[in-house]
């Protein structure tokens, strides 16, 4: 009955990801309203009582089973549900006996039951995943093979591989003749992360049911964190460990958490894989020429990932947001960022949200559930500033519909994505970016090439940390005309076309010359009353930061995808 | 309190500072994880990490660092912090009024109600009214700070909802002089109630016992015997004696108005020190740390000489040694 339960309620959060495909609404025009406010409530339950009582409408990123019960039962409120980028995963330390025996981490594997740890801990709110891509990932590989639960498989694949159950229900080594040694499970502590905890319990039972002594250890996030990143000449100081990744739209984890370069002190292949096979796809991964050899290469990825198993995915969350249906409509769904809860990367809500009694116009309220670090675009890294970001800047030069992910052209009306030979006579690649000639930035200054070339060199003279991945392979760029230009780098990698952008406009930061202490948002425009030197091109434009208490931002009269245009 | 003993405090105070300071450097550098490990991501490269450890000068030596650290303590210049990158002085002090406001009124009420109830309660030993009270102040002293926070937030920002749940001000605020100040007030009461509520039990209790001895005092029936009324003999002789230890309690919590009070911070959402404190701590913000702790010792370390002096003020015995 539990079982059915699990699989009723991940199916639901499944078929409701899919089904916005088809009852998904959404324009590339707007906004509608006139400003959104985004009042800053720190407290969890705080936040649900303000939603309830109407102080604000959009509130992201419900993740407790007890708020989103509670938020279902009030009639006035809808919550949206879209599979995430996101992964909460088992890590093994391959580079320590049993655990460096893929027999033994397979048969792991096989003994976890994702639904009865879903059902369990979460009341069945997050999605199964035994996949190292979600699901919501265009690049998930649907035919891995992958390891579901079946003990009686787990025990057998241990039997067959020579480590019989010894007298004390713990299994021998065949190497050693000897029982296998205590292994244990690094958690957080119940009172940072309760589930986390409760599911590093679990698991070791789950362990501890096929013969391998495994018991969990929760302590504090730092000390994990020392301990699965620093490398001790060739070996880290944990058998295992869980903890979840954030992923992007690109899978281009598959290189940064596995390839073997990044098994060195600070980098993230904490479980120590080395395998030139593997290593192999995922450098096709990173760098392909065009998006269907990533898809051809992520798939490759995936099936050996699936067979080395130096994690064992555990479950995906999926992003649930909450709106106050009585008083706004027009919350768009985006496959794997959700409606509200990442709009640096969907600009669909900000865009589409309106007031149900109000076709144009009116005030959104949005909260921010932590005060905004820095409104810097190149040193803000925090989620709330993102939020921030996402509005002013808007998607760039192009943008992911909610649906299926794909790529649309929003301020490059095309792109065409080529070849060329480095001065020192390597392949690398070139982004050609037709650029539409009626955006703006929020001064009234016309966009062109000649900010995109500023915005990427800037990038690079300043060795920007945030963008290392958009600079570290640039070389130059042409500029055509002043709405054409032709960006160079000195690698050949697919994902460059995503690299490029020209959020910095040129004629207010080529006057700054330490990017990490300039405070845009605090500094008057030079020219224009009541602007800051925070301009973008995006929807919105910056109008106030009342440190502690809100944000306003207010819809761009000239918006190039406006209602009016 | 002679000259001398003023300057022998006034050393020891820097010698203790210079310690504090020491270990403050040292400890965060020894803690696990430093603030560049701490970002979790797939895209945070080991060259990234190391473009940020050049950022916040993690690259230097520790001596370096030390002496950098050293001199920014001198001259109150703390850095940006690695978090946010800005000014760590500038987002203290941007701070420092709403946990000053919060704690300032809740510790005046504290240390008023607790008092002054404690007082009243002790000459009613063993009435109900003070069997309750006690019960109650006990009952309140005890409970967790969120919890009554919560309790309040339910209460009075949804069942009945008549107070605002966060910040300091409406959104948008009002314009008139008046009505920002109302708006202001109307936005305090519920953090200040909670904070007031959890912590003025330790005063009521702590007054009460000590009044209690003092009453059983032989000075205090010599008081009576002489005919003295029931507010003399309580107010002139009962509570004097028992004025110098809280007027030195006084002194002793006046650092904490400025170390804020992360629970009500958050549960209110008050853009606070407590919250800031935590986070840069828990995030290993090592400017930010540092900043703070080093304003807090010296806050510590001039209260406790200003109660040194207020002592002699109060307690005449001391005063004239």
């Amino acid at each position: 009955m539990r079982k059915l339960l699990t699989f009723v309620v991940a199916l639901s959060l499944l078929v409701s990801g899919a089904a916005f495909a088809q009852s998904v609404q959404w324009d590339t025009k707007g906004p509608y309203v006139d400003e959104i406010i985004l009042p800053i409530i720190m407290d969890q339950e705080a936040r649900l009582i303000a939603l309830q009582r109407g102080d604000i409408y959009v509130l992201p990123g419900l993740t407790q089973p007890s708020h989103i019960d509670r938020l279902m039962a009030d009639p006035n409120v809808d919550i949206t549900v879209s599979p995430g980028y996101h992964m909460f995963y088992l890590a093994m330390n391959m580079r320590r006996a049993p655990l460096n025996d893929v027999v033994v981490r397979r048969a792991l594997a096989h003994a976890i039951d994702r639904d009865e740890i879903i059902l369990s801990l979460f009341q069945g709110y997050m999605l199964p995943l035994a996949e190292f891509v979600p699901p919501a990932s265009p690049f998930f590989n649907p035919d891995t093979d992958v390891a579901y639960y079946d003990p009686e498989l787990a025990k057998q694949i241990l039997d067959d591989a020579g480590y019989r159950m010894g007298p004390n229900g713990i299994r021998i080594d065949p190497r050693t003749g000897q029982e296998l040694r205590e292994m244990t499970i690094l958690t957080p502590t119940m009172e940072v992360a309760p589930t986390s905890a409760m599911l590093g319990v679990m698991v070791a039972d789950a362990a501890r049911s096929i013969g391998l002594p495994v018991k969990a250890e929760p302590m504090d996030f730092n000390v994990i964190v020392e301990r699965i990143s620093t490398d001790l000449g060739g070996d880290r100081d944990f058998d295992m460990y869980a903890l979840a990744w954030g992923l992007g739209r690109f899978p281009t984890h598959l290189y940064t958490l596995f390839h073997s370069s990044f098994d060195v002190d600070g980098g993230d292949n904490n479980p120590g894989l080395r395998d030139p096979e593997y290593d192999a796809a995922a450098e096709k991964v990173w760098t392909p020429r065009n998006l269907d050899e990533a898809m051809e290469a992520a798939y490759e990825a995936q099936e050996i990932l699936s067979w080395l198993q130096p994690y064992v995915p555990l479950y995906s969350r999926p992003y649930m947001d909450a709106f106050r249906k009585d008083i706004v409509t027009g919350y768009v769904p985006h496959l794997g960022f959700g409606a509200a809860s990442s709009v640096s990367n969907s600009i669909w809500t900000p865009l589409n949200i309106r007031l149900v009694n109000q076709e144009r116009g009116g005030s959104v309220r949005w909260v921010l559930e932590q005060e905004p670090g820095n409104l810097n675009v190149l040193v803000g890294t925090s989620a709330y500033d993102a939020r921030i970001f996402g509005l002013v800047y808007g998607p760039g030069l192009i943008a992911a519909e909610p649906v299926h992910n794909e790529d649309i052209p929003w301020e490059a009306e095309r792109w065409e994505v080529g070849t060329w030979t480095t001065p020192e006579g390597n392949e690398g690649t070139k982004v050609t970016y037709w650029l539409r000639k009626d955006v703006t930035w929020h001064d009234g200054v016309p966009f062109t090439a000649h900010d995109i070339e500023f915005t990427m060199e800037y990038l690079k003279a300043q060795r920007v940390p945030k963008y290392q991945a958009a600079w570290s392979n640039y070389s130059h760029s042409e500029i055509i005309d002043d709405y054409t230009i032709t960006v160079y780098f000195d690698n050949v990698s697919y994902w460059h076309t995503y690299n490029v952008s020209g959020f910095l406009a040129k004629h207010i930061w080529e006057n700054v010359p330490k990017f990490d202490e300039f405070e845009p948002w605090k500094t008057p425009h030079p020219t224009v009353p009541g602007l800051t030197m925070m301009i973008g091109t995006g929807p919105f434009v910056f109008k106030e930061y009342v440190v502690g208490e809100y944000v306003r931002v207010e819809r761009y009269e000239d918006f190039w995808a406006g209602l009016d245009r | 309190m002679s000259r001398a003993y003023f300057w022998r405090r006034v050393g020891y105070g820097l010698i203790t500072l210079f310690v504090i300071v020491t270990f403050n450097f040292v400890i965060f550098r020894v803690m696990p994880g430093d603030p560049v490990s701490l970002v979790l991501s797939p895209e945070f490269t080991p060259e990234v990490k190391e473009l940020l450890r050049e950022m916040y000068g993690l690259d230097k030596p520790l001596h370096t660092q030390y002496v950098l650290y050293l001199k920014s303590m001198i001259t109150f210049d703390f850095g940006r912090s690695f978090v946010t990158r800005q000014p760590v002085l500038g987002e203290l002090l941007s701070r420092l009024p709403n946990t000053l406001m919060l704690l300032g009124t809740s510790f005046a009420l504290n240390v008023f109600i607790g008092v002054w109830l404690g007082t009243k309660m002790a000459t009613r030993q063993g009435s109900r009214v003070e069997m309750g009270v006690t019960g109650i102040s006990l009952f309140l002293n005890a409970m967790p700070g969120f919890f009554i926070g919560l309790l309040l937030l339910l209460a009075f920002g949804y069942y009945w909802p008549i107070f605002p749940i966060r910040g300091t001000m409406s959104v948008p605020p009002p314009t008139e002089f008046w009505a920002i100040i109302l708006d202001r007030v109307h936005h305090l009461i519920l953090p200040v109630t909670a904070v007031t509520l959890s912590g003025y039990g330790s005063w009521y209790l702590y007054t009460r016992n000590n009044v209690v001895g003092a009453l059983g005092q032989d000075y205090v029936l010599t008081a009576r015997a002489k005919g003295l009324t029931q507010r003399e003999v309580l107010y002139r002789h009962a509570f004097r004696s028992v004025l110098p230890p809280i007027v030195t309690l006084v002194f002793l919590s006046l650092p904490g108005l400025i170390t804020g009070a992360v629970i009500t911070e958050t549960i209110f959402s008050l853009y606070g020190v407590g919250r800031y404190l935590v986070d840069a701590t828990l995030q290993q913000d090592y400017p930010v740390v540092q900043g703070c702790f080093y304003i807090i010792a010296l806050a510590v370390l001039v209260c406790n000489l200003l109660a040194d002096l207020v002592y002699g003020l109060v307690d005449p015995r001391i005063r004239l040694r």
